[in-house]
């Protein structure tokens, strides 16, 4: 009985302190200026989800990442759920890629993240500046929302390190 | 981590010609808990769309928790920003440094707390002077504490909402009362806002030396410089580069007098009917760090 609470206790910490994490991540991103290059500024909610999400497994980053993905609605004044939905796809699918053909190491977090941020990316350009029929699409593709994704990448192995500290700390004892 | 086939198994059936099933992978409960939660999400999408709200009930709550770290963050973060801004600017600051420190000479006998109060003094001057221009007005003040990627035309959330008598729909204004935008979307204790550099954030204007009026708009191609425009100008207009763009309150949703910023270019518009007066608004959207909300400027009276 005891065991089985402690055991309790422990997966209840462990996402309460994911769940930490996840609001600096969300902090950081919004945060005025922060590591901003002219227009460019990297993401730190979806690395961090799709971090929890590769250590967790695809289920419970998923469920996760729709948490995450209603912070980055607020914070991106996006409709309520359309990140929400994104993320939770982007999450659960990028997971099962790691699990099932990719090795977990930087090289391949940096490439899986670069890959999920330009697509989360690119949706939300496409629903929120080419539907909107706003002039010099290509321009703003190619000098935001592509360095964007590549910034994002480049500082993703901070998030990855996050999650397999957490994970680490909260080992669930069978 | 690298696991191929137990893995496999949990996800697909193997068929007996060796190729994978989809089949009870779609039957398996936490699919179906998964589906369950996108239809959520959708349906959560739809009913924030239909009531032309940006932020539905999980957002709203989120939101609640993630405004006092947001709050404690870009106090925080305002000095690692400046550290940041110091190695990306270092040439400019190199420059900088050399002349303040000439400044510095002269400024050293001066003391710390004459400093102080004078800082002091002038932060509560800019928003006594913003006071004088329209006494009429009452006034909010608002910090900024969030900024995120998505934001295309550099709009940013505020340290007020509801609770401190901030609307949807509140007109924003910088430290020297210079118009920033409008408030589109409130909580109990931040709010979002919207700047005249988003494309559709229309607001009645006037060339404030010739009185030629015309309709203030976010451009695309002019926003990523911080640039707005000034649309249906009159063809035949005598306004020129430098002159003051001021608001007319027409409409009732902007007060008038609020001064927009300055004209840097004038140009024919693609009808040809009427000209186009790109705008560099005075206050800096992009770095805007401190804001007042006109919470109200007695709406009924137009100029």
């Amino acid at each position: 009985m005891t065991s089985r609470r402690k055991r309790n206790l422990t997966i209840l910490s462990k996402w309460v302190v994911y769940f930490l994490f996840l609001l600096v991540a969300a902090t950081l991103q919004s945060l005025p200026g922060f590591l901003q290059i002219g227009s460019v500024k990297p993401l730190f909610i979806l690395p961090f989800c799709l971090g929890v999400a590769i250590y967790q497994g695809e289920y419970s980053g998923a469920f996760f990442a729709v948490l995450g993905g209603f912070l980055w609605d607020w914070t991106g004044g996006r409709i309520g759920g359309l990140m929400a939905l994104g993320m939770m796809l982007v999450c659960f699918f990028a997971a099962m890629l790691v699990e099932l053909y990719l090795r977990v190491n930087y090289i391949n977090f940096i490439l899986v993240t670069f890959a999920c941020a330009l697509l989360m990316l690119s949706t939300d350009f496409l629903f929120y500046y080419l539907m909107q029929d706003y002039v010099a699409g290509l321009h703003r593709y190619l000098w935001v929302v592509v360095p964007s994704a590549v910034y994002t990448a480049l500082l993703s192995p901070l998030s990855m390190k996050a999650a397999r500290f957490v994970a680490g700390r909260f080992v669930v004892e069978d | 981590m690298c696991n191929p086939q137990g893995r496999v198994r949990r996800f697909f059936v193997i068929q007996q010609g060796g190729e994978f099933g989809l089949k009870d992978f779609f039957y398996t409960v936490k699919f179906k808990i998964l589906l369950a939660v996108a239809v959520i999400l959708a349906g959560s999408m739809a009913w924030a769309g239909a009531n032309g709200r940006l932020a539905s009930a999980p957002s709203q709550i989120l939101s609640l928790v993630l405004t006092p770290v947001q709050q404690v963050a870009s106090f925080l973060g305002g000095g690692l920003n400046d550290l940041t801004d110091k190695y990306l600017r270092i040439d400019a600051i190199i420059e900088e440094n050399e002349q303040l420190q000439l400044e510095n000479q002269q400024l050293r006998e001066q003391l710390v707390e004459y400093d102080r109060i004078k800082a002091e003094y002038e932060a509560y001057q800019d928003l006594n002077n913003i006071r004088t221009e329209n006494p009429d007005y009452t006034y909010q003040s608002a910090f900024v504490i969030g900024r995120d990627p998505l934001e295309q035309f550099g709009a940013f959330t505020i340290d007020q909402g509801s609770a401190q008598g901030i609307q949807r729909g509140d007109v924003v204004v910088s430290d020297d009362g210079y118009l920033v935008g409008r408030v589109i979307e409130t909580t109990l204790t931040s709010s979002k806002v919207m700047t005249l550099l988003q494309p559709g954030s229309y607001a009645a204007c006037v060339v404030s030396r010739t009185r030629d009026s015309g309709n203030l708009n976010g451009n695309a191609e002019y926003a990523l410089q911080g640039m707005s425009v000034l649309e249906n100008l009159s063809r035949d207009t005598l306004a020129t580069v430098g002159d003051e763009v001021i608001t007319t309150g027409l409409g009732g949703e902007y007060p008038p007098n609020i001064r927009v910023g300055t004209i840097q270019e004038i140009l024919p518009e693609d009808s040809g009917r009427s000209s186009l007066a790109v705008i560099k608004p005075g206050a800096d959207i992009f770095d805007l760090k401190h804001v007042f909300v006109i919470t109200d400027f007695g709406q009924g009276e137009q100029p």
